[in-house]
């Protein structure tokens, strides 16, 4: 006869066993890399991100810590910060970054709406130009617009003498042109995500239950309220912590903002750490705020309303007259965003830097191969950011691995405010404390010696493009049921091959993304690589920023217009091989199918 | 005021797909009844419902409620101006309004005002147990709830038409039974007629005063529970109705006392013989003789290949050799139901028969006799056409 009774010292036995045992196991328990892995990453995350940071805004409150100054405690650099020209870059930031959002909330919904909601011709290319748009930083539009309005630019040379024009871009109203254009993507984006979810059900119900087309379209706008709300938020967030309009546009016509005052305040004969650490404490509130009311909207405005039964929305079939005004606005919109900046761009590269003719000549673009010096930097530049996209996308995963972690710690809890903290850390703020940090006496002393290399630049990119990379990866990652893996170890293969077998395949497009992405941000990566370029050694940014600022426009021009063709050759190539190369299973998993 | 419905050969396809989702569907609906409309996904109930609903145009056909043309292949009333109201199977409550507001926005279409309309939501949805409750988001309902919100926003309107996609398919099996029940108390207290659509045929049957079963965009069967269920108009209904299994049979002979004779490849002497078995889609109590003019069957003479579907109740296990058994088989499976067990039976040559109840055990691997009763058993030409082909689809009362 069976007995169906354990003795509860077996099951604890077995389960010490189990414990001994399992397939996670190699070795002792301390050996193992959950163990010795969690602090090692937060060792990587506290000297690159946490430390830097943390001590250049705390330098403000008391530069004495650091030997900067006399006082324990004071607030004098942060009120000194809210002061004279100090206070005027704030507040021109403030109210600047605020109608940017506005603007591209205002542009970015009717066009999310008519892409995603309409038959409106051309829908299908809207979301590939938005993605261009995204990977282009924002000082190479900025630059476009420059070379075609200033006096003796492109405008001028084709023979329209429209000094209103230069007046009028050259000044806030083309600071916000450009801010709000660059904020046209992210609310895209945020109001595709919530429309692709919303479904027709709510439509549906309405009009059903008496609501008219136009009322049904009312009732449910409120739905999309935390969608508005995040393009706002994040637009607001992205325009206050922008450089490259900062350093070009805006600092050639005259207008203050906060980045390039912060940068001033370290770059400007006698340096003054503590105003700028004061400066950046107002940088990283003002981006806080927004974010902060943001996500606690969201928490409270849960919707939810993606389900496996949501009914695909309908498209409303526009008639002739509503497709060509769709079409020609968003086509508009097109050209203003990329279109001009991008004929400014390269038709600038074609013109020699002086005369007022418009005569062609591919003069600058031989000078870039015959010249030293300039084709260097577009190199380097790649070199920086294939390095850095490798390591930021395996240290983001492994971020995103431990926050997607059901159980929750402290240690993990802690981890995610941080990475979430320093996505509101404007590039500008994290460069600071680089230089700050690693020029501090104490950091010879332990032999650190990174200050004005190639590595800490290096590592700088990596710190500052991390945060945003967990945080993008955490969404796939969390959705990774722990049975993959754990099917492909309980089926025979081995650690390395059941991660590779049963999970990586899963992951694959999103860290190909997400490889790209920094991959592009990190090749024309300006405020970081301003203020911490090894000497001799500019990055491609730099090296176009100094020649337009020398008067080179036509070489500086033909630099940015081959980084730019560079970059998406690379995510050309890295997308077609992807295509060519990985199995059609991987490619199936988060991709577009279309049943 | 209950509204009577008719559909006439209503014909749908949506763009750019190849095959119709409704084919030339007629149907005739008397004011308050509760329809269901049956069938598995992609039958085109759902698009059935859209279109009366008005979130869907139809191509050609026409489609009324009450004495209004709401929609022919030229014009097309708007959901909203239709007078109706519905259930989805989401529920689609508006995620960013009370529960009370969703009620309440029913209402506007009767023009009230707003203290009136709240007024009359709060009682609604007191009758469907959620006064308190009212100032609840969706989000904060179970799903149960959210479920009776939707309920509640459907009848307070007072609609002559109710609409229901669905509505139980997202709730757990304990749930859906209460729900049912509530759904088919309050629905019929409100005295609307009621479309409502499902693939559950036990739902189905529960709940509904006539049943319209649609299979590949076809309205195959229309009628009463009982003769739906009795009376299979063609094989595809009586499996998706519940079928114990299905045998490929030969018709023998003609007995001169209405039996047939028929002859199966597996069946140990070749034959097997039941009597005053009916011919499949016959109406009527009991037993018709095979030559019933009106029925799919009635045609079949001696040699023909047919098809005999078996009900679950036209079955039974043989507990002792006192009865001839009419089937021989082995037991492939039991599982014990409580009041009893329930079999799945191998029959040499001839396929598996599922859900076989008996009262007493036997062991898996066991040989038994099967006796089947014509009551529960359904003889259909072996070659019938599906549902789509070209055979035409004559109207259907409801």
């Amino acid at each position: 006869m069976t007995s169906l009774q354990t003795p509860p010292s077996a099951l604890a036995n077995g389960r010490r066993g189990a414990s001994r045992f399992s397939p996670a196991g190699g070795g002792p328990a301390w050996l193992r890399p959950a163990r010795f892995g969690l602090p090692a990453f937060w060792l990587i995350l506290c000297a690159i991100i946490l430390l830097p940071c943390a001590c250049f805004l705390v330098l403000c409150l008391s530069p004495r810590l650091f030997d900067q100054g006399s006082q324990w405690f004071t607030l004098t650099y942060l009120r000194q910060s809210l002061t004279g020209s100090t206070a005027v870059a704030i507040v021109n930031s403030l109210w600047v970054s605020a109608a940017a959002a506005v603007m591209g909330l205002l542009i970015g919904f009717p066009v999310a709406w008519l892409a995603a909601r309409t038959t409106m011709p051309g829908r299908r290319l809207v979301s590939g130009g938005m993605w261009l748009a995204l990977l282009l930083p924002s000082w190479l539009p900025a630059t476009g617009w420059e070379r075609l309005v200033q006096q003796d630019g492109v405008m001028y040379r084709v023979g329209l003498d429209w000094p209103w024009m230069t007046h009028l871009i050259m000044g806030p109203f083309g600071v916000v042109l450009l801010l709000g254009l660059r904020c046209v993507p992210f609310s895209y984006l945020a109001i595709s995500a919530a429309l692709n979810g919303l479904g027709q059900e709510f439509e549906d119900a309405a009009r059903v239950h008496g609501a008219s087309r136009w009322q049904a379209l009312r009732l449910i706008v409120p739905i999309l309220a935390p969608a508005l709300m995040s393009a706002l938020a994040i637009g607001f967030a992205e325009s206050i912590s922008d450089f490259g309009v900062a350093a070009t546009l805006a600092y050639n016509s005259n207008f203050s903002l906060a980045t390039y005052a912060l940068y001033a305040a370290i770059g400007n004969f006698p340096p003054s750490f503590p105003l700028a650490a004061g400066m950046s404490w107002l940088l990283v509130l003002a981006v806080s705020v927004p974010l902060f009311l943001q996500a606690r909207a969201l928490r409270g405005r849960s919707y939810a309303i993606l389900s496996g039964r949501t009914r695909q929305a309908v498209r409303r079939r526009l008639s002739r007259l509503e497709s060509v005004l769709a079409g020609t606005g968003v086509a508009l919109f097109f050209l203003i965003m990329l279109g001009i900046p991008g004929f400014g761009a390269v038709s600038g590269s074609l013109l020699g830097d002086y005369g007022s003719s418009f005569s062609l000549t591919w003069v600058n673009y031989q000078a870039l191969f015959q010249q030293s010096g300039l084709i260097g930097p577009l190199e380097r530049s790649m070199v920086y950011g294939l390095i850095t996209a490798t390591a930021t996308v395996f240290l983001g995963f492994i971020a995103a691995r431990l926050l997607s972690q059901r159980r929750r710690t402290a240690s993990t809890g802690a981890m995610d405010f941080l990475l979430l903290a320093s996505v509101a850390l404007p590039g500008v703020v994290f460069g600071a404390g680089y230089i700050f940090a690693f020029n501090l006496p104490i950091m010879s002393t332990l032999h650190i010696d990174l200050y004005q290399t190639v590595q800490l630049l290096v590592i700088a990119y990596v710190a500052s493009s991390l945060p945003t990379n967990a945080r993008v990866l955490v969404g796939s990652v969390s959705q990774l049921q722990p049975s993959l893996r754990d099917a492909a170890r309980a089926h025979g293969a081995g650690a390395v091959v059941g991660w590779a077998r049963g999970v990586l395949p899963v992951v694959s497009r999103p860290l190909l993304m997400a490889w790209l992405y920094t991959f592009c941000g990190v090749f024309l990566e300006l405020p970081l690589s301003q203020l911490l370029y090894a000497p001799g050694s500019p990055p491609a940014a730099i090296s176009i920023e100094d020649n337009l600022s020398n008067y080179h426009f036509g070489v500086g021009m033909a630099q940015s217009v081959l980084a730019v063709f560079i970059a998406f050759a690379v995510v050309g190539i890295v997308l077609g091989a992807y295509r060519l190369f990985a199995p059609a299973g991987w490619r199936r998993i988060g991709g577009t199918v279309r049943g | 005021m209950a509204e009577p419905i008719s559909v006439v050969s209503l014909t749908k396809t949506y763009p750019g797909a190849s095959v119709p989702a409704l084919k030339s569907v007629s149907l005739d609906v008397a004011p308050g009844t509760f329809l269901v409309l049956l069938g598995p996904s992609g039958s085109g109930k759902t698009t059935l419902l859209r279109c009366l609903a008005g979130i869907e145009r139809i191509d050609t056909g026409s489609l009324s409620i009450g004495p209004r043309v709401v929609a022919d292949g030229r014009s097309h009333v708007p959901p909203e101006q239709r007078d109706l109201s519905m259930v989805f199977q989401d529920y689609a409550l508006w995620p960013h309004m009370t529960a009370l507001d969703n009620v309440a926005f029913a209402l506007r279409r009767r023009r009230l005002s707003r203290a009136e309309c709240r007024a009359q939501a709060a009682v609604m949805l007191s009758r469907v147990g959620l006064a308190e409750f009212a100032r609840r988001y969706p989000n904060e309902l179970s799903g149960g709830q959210q479920q009776r919100v939707a309920l509640a926003r459907a009848l307070i309107a007072d609609t002559g038409l109710i609409l229901c996609d669905e509505p139980l398919s997202n709730l757990d099996a304990d749930l859906r039974e209460r729900m049912r029940v509530e759904i088919s108390s309050l629905v019929r207290e409100a005295g609307a007629t009621t479309v409502y659509i499902t693939h559950d045929q036990a739902e189905a049957f529960a709940l509904a005063d006539h049943i319209g079963v649609l299979e590949e965009g076809v309205l195959v069967q229309s009628g009463s529970p009982e003769d739906v269920y009795n009376h299979p108009a063609t094989p595809f209904v009586a499996r998706f109705t519940g079928l114990s299994g299905e045998l490929p049979v030969r018709v023998a002979a003609h007995g001169s006392d209405g039996t047939l004779e028929l002859s199966a490849d597996g069946v140990a002497d070749g034959s097997v013989r039941l009597p005053a078995l009916r011919p499949a889609g016959t109406p009527g109590r009991a037993a018709r003789p095979a030559t019933e003019a009106d029925a799919p069957g009635s045609g079949l003479k001696p040699g023909e290949d047919a098809l005999l579907a078996i009900r679950p109740t036209g079955v039974s296990l043989l507990h002792s050799a006192e009865e001839a058994p009419h089937l021989t088989g082995r037991v492939a499976d039991v599982a014990f139901r409580g009041r009893g067990y329930e079999y799945a039976i191998d029959v040499p040559g001839l396929g598996r028969l599922t859900g076989v109840f008996a009262r007493h055990r036997a062991d898996r691997g066991d040989g038994v006799g099967l006796r089947l009763d014509p009551e529960g058993c359904h003889l259909f030409p072996a070659d019938q056409k599906p549902a789509g082909s070209d055979t035409p689809v004559p109207a259907l009362t409801a």
